[in-house]
């Protein structure tokens, strides 16, 4: 059944994704076998660590409180720096650090964990308490998981130890290290009210933004029920009933796909990876959640509003279509994003020449080739400076990737979009593709980049033949 | 007075800054340098961020990336590492090595190291130093002090003593502390020359941090101190240090070279003003040019225009050491009542003001400062200022809630008109707030 055609060629959504194909580099709490992450290079890495990683997917879970076990800068310079939102509760942005000492790291720091731990939960009474463990207190041989359990047992809460401590790691292994603790600690520890109805866990969307609530809308409106967001401005009790759900969907986060796997070997829930950036993977998302859930009625319902949601949609992006036509982008995002984003932008008319594929596993690589030209170019590497060349190689006229090039790109005087977990903009959904498309055209058209292009008037005249 | 300390076993939302950001921004200030950090990823990459969010500028920083093997067999080949690409891909004029709290608690000995490769590679003509700065000790002013120490201790070694010094008289090396703003560093500089003396500031984030259009983007640092003036600055005939966190790298300087150092534990107010002009005034012999002897009638003005905006009300504070007494003093200036004064560690500084002074984080600001009117503090103290309902006035580091934070002035007489401008508007906003939320829509 064709809808109306939003994107230049007509090429298929992403290609579904069969459970088998992942078998054989399976990830999450088993190990992946194909390859394991590279070691990064020093002296030229760049992104997070694992402690990182594992915050980003843990801290979405807004009722809980998140003690980081360490000396205080693992805490002190990371807590308020992600873009994650909350409907309600906000425990999960208060920093909450064990703050070692020097006498602590000497003589051990359980001590001081423990009084901690019944401190958080005497004053703020959370439902749980996320325990993260640091480089330091990994080095030193701290028994956390020791004294997460017996704190537990003594206070009546989930005390919950996160090992992933910095130096293990990128970035992509705290995510499915935090996969594991859930898996290990969570899921399946408590149970749905009778009369909830049971529909999909959102794996791997954080709320960026908002995104989560555009997308719940969506899904609300198609009458498909969210089970467990995990972790996108949860509460702690509905991941306990994730095991409940009837579909996993994996949100652009390769990283938690060993979860989704584990949990169907373990509950038998089917899963799916999708997205929700452009809308044709938002349709197609939608659709293979009514397909999964096996409810023909549901499938009528996704069908007529997607129908309806595109043709709105292609009516509202007229005038910016007729702007972005032909213009040229660079994108330099991480994993799943890099080939999700680039259906999104192919919607609106805009090219991908060139694309970061640093963090992206050989699936991704086939996908963003299945998704642009033959003249794009492949960015593995070499961080800014390999971006810039790129887009001055290919006369980009915008460059799309996270906060840390932010102003790499304003030095250079090229316009960026912010794509990543710092960003201010939701860009899911078919809302999110029009408020991308807009984020585009005041970028592209700021005066600034022909007012900061030309110089003094004194530096005209002084060197007339210069040129 | 004495410091205190509330007893509770963590700390909850910290304003502690750990002191290698302090390092990393302290070599933002020298030209086409690199700081390297011995560590894990995450080390390197949240001062990053932090500091690409508050100055809205890219940041250079490299890490040498550990990860848990290479800390349990040998951590150095990943520095050697990092060294020799860093090296051989950016040709930097200064490398600065920062050891974290990881490859202090597991014992590395890269200083030794260094300087066997130095030694091996026959480096000449840069300068590369290392420096121990471990997360559980001090903060980032310490960082950022003990970075600038380590720097002179260099430069020293290099040059300082290669026969006899021909002093300059008419030049100053000027060591503005951590606390200061590009703008600041820049007014400062203004000031000292406008009484004809050439000023080197070491490190001058003043050039580096404070937005520029220069020459695009380098994985190094653009603008800052260079390296041949900081060499110069050895031969200045006077050091002044702003901040008592910056008096031990002044004292280093007279130690080793005989160099006089006066320091400025404040900078912001009338007195602090007053007392760094009169200060120039009379080492200089020139008379204080007039435009500051107008700041300083503009000052006067509007803190009478504003005292009965500062009548009643009351402030808490919560900054790093030395900037916590700058802002105590010009907060006194006004007439405010100072609710609690809270710190990330103790320094003699702070131990020896005439108020109470709390270590602590913005949780024992929220406690401690309870029914204050204006909330002065990192951008992390937002939520707890609303919290308690006071007015939020962002300062120090990180800002990340208002644009253009890395430009204001505290310091001089201009300095402390803007600020006091700014707390009074925010004081009197609040008020017009609530006011308008005592109205009944029927």
């Amino acid at each position: 059944m064709k809808h109306s055609i939003l994107s230049e060629g007509d090429e298929e959504p992403m290609d579904p994704v069969r459970k088998d194909e992942f078998d054989s580099e399976a990830c999450g709490s088993i190990a992946p076998k194909a390859k394991p992450c590279p070691r990064p290079k020093p002296g030229e890495a760049a992104g997070g660590c694992s402690f990182d990683g594992a915050q980003i997917t843990l801290l979405p879970i807004m009722d809980a409180a998140h003690l980081v076990h360490g000396p205080i800068a693992c805490a002190g310079n990371s807590w308020e720096s992600r873009g994650t939102l909350s409907s309600g509760p906000c425990l999960s942005q208060y920093g909450f650090a064990t703050d070692l000492t020097d006498s602590d790291i000497i003589f051990g720091g359980e001590k001081k964990l423990k009084e901690s731990i019944d401190y958080i939960a005497e004053r703020f009474a959370p439902p749980a308490i996320f325990v993260y463990s640091t480089c330091v207190t990994a080095l030193i041989g701290e028994d956390m998981d020791a004294v997460c359990k017996t704190a537990a047992e003594r206070i009546g809460i989930p005390v919950i130890p996160v090992n992933s401590p910095g130096f293990v790691g990128s970035k992509n292994l705290g995510n499915r290290l935090a996969g594991d603790a859930l898996l290990q600690y969570v899921i399946g520890t408590g149970e749905p009210e009778p009369l909830t109805p049971l529909g999909v866990n959102l794996i791997g969307e954080y709320n960026i933004a908002g995104e989560m609530w555009d997308i719940e809308k969506l899904m609300n409106s198609a009458g498909i029920t969210v089970t467990s967001r995990i972790t996108g401005d949860a509460r702690y009790k509905e991941i306990t009933w994730a095991h409940r759900a009837k579909v996993n969907m994996v949100v652009c986060s390769r990283a938690l796909l060993g979860l989704a796997k584990e949990m169907e070997s373990r509950y038998g829930i089917p899963y799916f990876e999708g997205s929700f950036y452009g809308a044709k993977e938002t349709t197609y998302s939608l659709r293979q959640m009514a397909f999964l859930m096996n409810d023909r009625e549901m499938e009528r319902r996704v069908d007529r509003l997607t129908e309806r949601e595109e043709a709105r949609l292609s009516q509202d992006l007229r005038p910016y279509r007729k702007l972005l036509k032909g213009k040229r982008a660079v994108l330099y995002t991480g994993g799943v994003k890099s080939w999700s984003v680039i259906s999104a932008l192919k919607e609106l008319g805009v090219q991908v020449v060139g694309v970061g594929t640093n963090k992206s596993t050989e699936d991704d690589v086939r996908r963003i080739a299945d998704r642009v030209g033959d003249d794009t170019e492949y960015i593995p590497e070499g961080g800014a400076s390999r971006i810039i060349k790129t887009v001055r190689e290919r006369k980009a006229d915008i460059m799309i990737a996270g906060g840390r090039n932010m102003y790499v790109a304003m030095k250079e005087q090229i316009p960026f979009i912010d794509i990543n977990q710092e960003r201010h903009k939701a860009y899911a959904g078919y809302e999110g593709l029009l408020r991308l498309a807009k984020e585009l055209t005041y970028s592209l058209a700021n005066p600034i980049w022909k007012l900061a292009a030309s110089p003094a008037p004194w530096d005209k005249e002084a060197h007339p033949y210069d040129r | 007075m004495t410091v205190n300390r509330r007893k509770k076993p963590a700390s909850v939302n910290p304003m502690k800054i750990g002191q290698s950001l302090g390092a990393v921004l302290a070599l933002q200030g020298c030209y086409r340098a690199m700081p390297l950090i011995h560590g894990s990823q995450g080390c390197s990459a949240f001062p990053k961020a932090l500091l690409t969010r508050h100055f809205r500028e890219p940041i250079a920083v490299q890490t040498s990336a550990l990860q848990e093997m290479d800390v349990i067999f040998d951590a150095n080949r990943n520095l050697e590492e990092a060294l020799n690409l860093v090296l051989s891909k950016h040709r930097p004029d200064i490398i600065g090595i920062i050891g974290t709290e990881l490859t202090d608690v597991a014992g590395v000995d890269y200083q030794n190291m260094l300087k066997t490769y130095k030694r091996e590679r026959n480096m000449r003509g840069g300068l590369a130093f290392s420096v121990v700065l471990p997360d559980f000790r001090g903060s980032l002013e310490s960082g950022f002090s003990s970075t600038v120490e380590a720097m002179i201790d260099e430069m020293i070694q290099q040059v300082g003593h290669r026969g006899s010094r021909s002093v300059n008289t008419r030049q100053i090396t000027l060591l503005p502390g951590s606390f200061l703003t590009p703008a600041d560093v820049m007014e400062l500089k203004e000031i000292i020359s406008s009484f004809g003396f050439e000023v080197i500031a070491l490190p001058d984030i003043s050039t580096s941090l404070s937005g520029h259009l220069l020459t695009g983007f380098s994985p190094l640092t653009r603008g800052g101190v260079p390296l041949d003036s900081m060499l110069q600055s050895l031969q200045s005939g006077l050091t002044i240090a702003i901040g008592g966190s910056m008096e031990r790298p002044a004292r280093r300087l007279h130690n080793a070279l005989g160099t006089p150092y006066k320091v400025f534990e404040g900078a912001m107010g009338l007195k602090a003003s007053d007392e760094l002009l009169h200060f120039l005034h009379q080492i200089s012999g020139e008379p204080v040019p007039l435009r500051y002897c107008w700041q300083r009638e503009n000052l006067l003005d509007s803190m009478l225009d504003a005292h009965f905006q500062f009548a009643g009300m009351s402030a808490l504070t919560a900054l790093e050491p030395d900037h916590l007494y700058s802002v105590s003093g010009w907060l006194e200036e006004l007439g405010v009542e100072q609710k609690a004064l809270i710190t990330s560690y103790e320094t003699p500084l702070v131990a020896g003001m005439e108020r109470e002074v709390w270590v602590g984080d913005l949780d024992d600001a929220e406690v401690l400062g309870k029914g204050a009117d204006l909330w002065i503090s990192n951008s992390h103290g937002i939520a707890g200022a609303q919290r308690i309902g006071a007015a939020f006035m962002p300062a120090g580091f990180p800002v990340w809630n208002e644009l253009g934070a890395y430009m204001s002035v505290s310091v001089g007489y201009r300095g402390a008109m803007e600020w006091s401008n700014k707390a009074g508007n925010l004081l009197m906003q609040r008020e017009a707030g609530h006011r308008e939320s005592s109205v009944r829509h029927r």
